[in-house]
């Protein structure tokens, strides 16, 4: 009988582990899910004449906003419930959290004009956390104007995002840059990174192209045809003037900044064969990197260190992207085949963006793409696929957006996406508009 | 031994013996039997992880101790009865009691002390009023109104209940599976009162996982990695708590942390100067 107890016993000691591990290996990619967001419309606190117009643009720009970030999965308005929340005494939490609703986040508030200022108080609430829901309140002032409402939304939506999405800076007031010729000349233009308040920067009535905006958004570097043959111009977005910059001489393109917006990397022909040149922000301690027969031109820093430039160099054949040190060592070729341009650096340096058209020559059937590939394993993917010709990609400040060039409407417009290319959205729309570059933050 | 020794005479005592045998046996046909059927359980555990919401399933958090014990799955987590899930079971309104229209009351013999009940104040108020102004009712000793005793109702009503709450926010990726554990300087509270905070650091370690993992491997002992959160919220002091053996799994996990520069910054409403995070790993091809 004892043997019998015993042999039971080593029987259970057998079946008891199996039966308690595996407890938690459930969920399928929940990590992986976008959080689910609503965003009731923003209760008017006090009526006023022109109150109902601002809340109707604080309230598109905000779901815009919460909706291009690329980490939210908006709750779609017809599911909302009745009634509008101003204060957190509206909100019913459970009945967000409930079907069909079902949302795990809440952002919601109220917005009035008192003396002429726009004044908007907005939560952000943990739907699920009824013990401790909030997670965010905000209140901003401005004077009320259309653009304040439009500016007041994107601060609280990069706020909203900058905790939500771990850390990631918004980029709802970021600015792009763009060349546009809706004028007649191909001027600098620039836009908020939704398309919108487009307006003229330069009015050189020349040939500006590729324009870069220095680190500290006061300066923006391109080259122009204004003092005669190519040449870099260095335009002060404080003074609205241009700033003095020497003319090097040759067909001088594409520049760019170091991340700390000390110098300036550049194509130059000023030797004959156009070659890579690092110079101070000034002009002054002029260095040539690159010395090898064939064109190297768009240099790009990497803006999380400063210390690499890749380019695109024709060295070997057709264009291909390439990588080296800020002082012209270690050169490596990244693309091995077709004919690549236009790159440009991820901010944290991990990914490089460009275009590509791989299968290039006579009989192939080349569509240039916007490619993603990772440096240091050289993996890439592939981020348009429908058509048009797709150039001149450029990072969102965030590392998550890409704006790009297109054809695939007819003319050339500035479209962006998200990283992974979901969420193409064509940004402009009137004229023809290209080479767009995304601001640092 | 002589030879005409009666050997088939002979009585053996066999029969505790042959209840061992038979006894022995049929617990190793039962082993066989119910062991694959134990083993293979891997179903879809209910109640661990909230079905469809981005947070993620139940949350709470354990202390991370001195001593790296493995987390204890049955450990008591905070807030079992009050978090985002619905309950188990709906429950259904009582049925409203039907009142019979020709039933005569019966008088009860307390009902007739219920005025006096209400003004017991009023008499202890006043001692010195003269007797006369009484009523004769309220002479009658005043009883004491029985407390009135909460309800205690353990059951969760449907919808504001939850599953049982697995103390672990879990993500899964591919073939691989992985979980947090928050834990901090004080109290064990992080993981429930910011819950979205936990959410975020799954999203984001979710996503900085590359498969940098031996295509040799097929499955994996769980990997603890430690590391702890900034009032910034940036990463730092990534260790190892525990391999799992193979160098390939133990160094994507760490690479996937080496990745992130911030998890954004810490919650307004927390206090401490940083949170320590347990998060593990399991791998299976």
């Amino acid at each position: 009988m004892k043997r019998i107890a015993a042999l039971s016993a080593v029987l259970l000691a057998l079946v008891l582990p199996a039966l308690s591990q595996d407890w938690i290996r459930t969920g399928t990619g929940v990590g992986g899910e976008k959080i689910r967001i609503a965003v009731p419309d923003f209760k008017i606190a006090r009526e006023e004449a022109n109150a109902a117009a601002l809340d109707k643009t604080f309230n598109q720009v905000l779901f815009n906003d919460l909706a291009q970030a690329g980490i939210f999965d908006m709750v779609s308005k017809s599911f909302y419930p009745l009634g509008a929340i101003g204060l957190p005494a509206d909100a019913h939490l459970d009945v967000w959290a409930a079907p069909p609703p079902n949302a795990s986040m809440l952002a919601f508030g109220n917005l009035g004009i008192s003396n002429g200022a726009l004044q908007v108080q907005g939560w952000l609430f943990d739907v699920k956390n009824a013990q401790n829901p909030q997670v965010l309140a905000k209140q901003y002032r401005e004077s009320a104007t259309d653009d304040n409402a439009r500016l007041i939304a994107h601060r609280f939506a990069d706020e909203i995002i900058f905790r939500l999405g771990g850390g990631i800076t918004g980029i709802a007031e970021t600015k792009l840059y763009f060349v546009s010729s809706r004028t007649g000349h191909k001027e600098i233009w620039a836009m908020d990174y939704d398309g919108a308040a487009q307006h003229a920067v330069t009015h050189l009535n020349s040939i500006s192209l590729s324009p870069r905006v220095s680190p500290d958004n006061s300066r923006i570097a391109f080259a122009s045809f204004y003092k005669g043959g190519p040449n870099i111009s260095i335009w002060s977005i404080e003074l609205g003037r241009l700033l003095n910059f020497p003319a090097f001489g040759g067909t001088t393109l594409s520049p760019a900044w170091s991340s700390d917006g000390s110098h300036i990397a550049f194509s130059s022909s000023r030797s004959g064969d156009p070659e890579i040149y690092v110079c101070d922000q000034n002009g002054n301690n002029l260095k040539r990197l690159t010395a090898y027969h064939g064109p190297d031109v768009s240099p790009v820093w990497n803006p999380k260190t400063s210390a690499q430039i890749a380019w695109v160099s024709g060295r070997s054949g057709l264009p291909q992207i390439y990588t080296m040190d800020s002082d012209g060592t270690n050169v490596q070729r990244l693309t091995d085949q077709g004919y690549a341009v236009s790159p440009s650096w991820s901010p944290n340096g991990q990914f490089l963006a460009f275009a590509w058209i791989r299968h290039y020559g006579p009989g192939s059937p080349g569509a240039s793409d916007i490619y993603v590939m990772d440096v240091a394993s050289r993996k890439w993917v592939q981020l348009t696929h429908d058509g048009g010709r797709n150039d001149f990609p450029s990072w969102s400040p965030d590392g998550r957006h890409i704006v790009y060039q297109s054809t695939r409407g007819g003319g050339e417009q500035i479209w962006s996406m998200l990283a992974d290319g979901s969420q193409q959205t064509q940004l402009t729309f009137s004229g023809s508009n290209s080479q767009p570059n995304w601001s640092w933050k | 031994m002589p030879l005409d020794a009666d050997i088939y005479g002979h009585k053996d005592a066999m029969a505790p013996s042959l209840a061992f045998s038979t006894a022995l046996h049929a617990g190793l046909l039962a082993c066989i039997v119910f062991l694959p059927a134990v083993l293979s359980h891997t179903g879809n555990d209910w109640g661990n992880n909230g079905s469809g919401s981005a947070s993620g399933g139940a949350i709470s958090a354990n202390l991370v101790s001195g001593i790296p014990l493995p987390p204890n799955p049955h450990a008591k987590p905070e807030n079992v009865l009050a978090n985002d899930s619905k309950g188990l079971s709906q429950s259904l309104p009582a049925p409203a009691a039907k009142e019979d229209d020709h039933a005569i009351a019966i008088p009860d013999r307390q009902s007739k002390l219920k005025p006096q009940n209400q003004k017991p104040s009023a008499v202890a108020a006043s001692p010195s009023r003269p007797l006369n102004a009484q009523k004769p009712s309220v002479a009658a000793p005043t009883k004491e109104k029985p407390r009135e005793i909460a309800k205690v109702d353990n059951t969760v009503p449907f919808g504001s209940g939850g599953p049982v709450a697995g103390p672990y926010t879990t993500f899964q990726n591919g073939n691989t599976t992985g979980g947090l554990t928050f834990g901090e300087g004080g109290s064990g509270s992080f993981g429930s009162r910011f819950g979205w905070y936990t959410d975020v650091v799954a999203r984001k370690v979710h996503q900085a996982w590359q498969s940098e993992v031996n295509p040799g491997v097929t499955s994996a002992k769980r990997v603890y990695i430690l590391f702890d959160i900034a009032r910034s919220g940036s990463p730092s002091n990534v260790r190892i708590e525990q391999s799992s053996g193979i160098p390939s799994l133990d160094l994507s996990a760490v690479r996937a942390l080496q990745r992130i520069d911030t998890f954004g910054p810490l919650p307004q409403g927390y206090s401490g100067n940083y949170v320590s995070v347990e998060f593990w790993f399991d791998y299976r091809r």
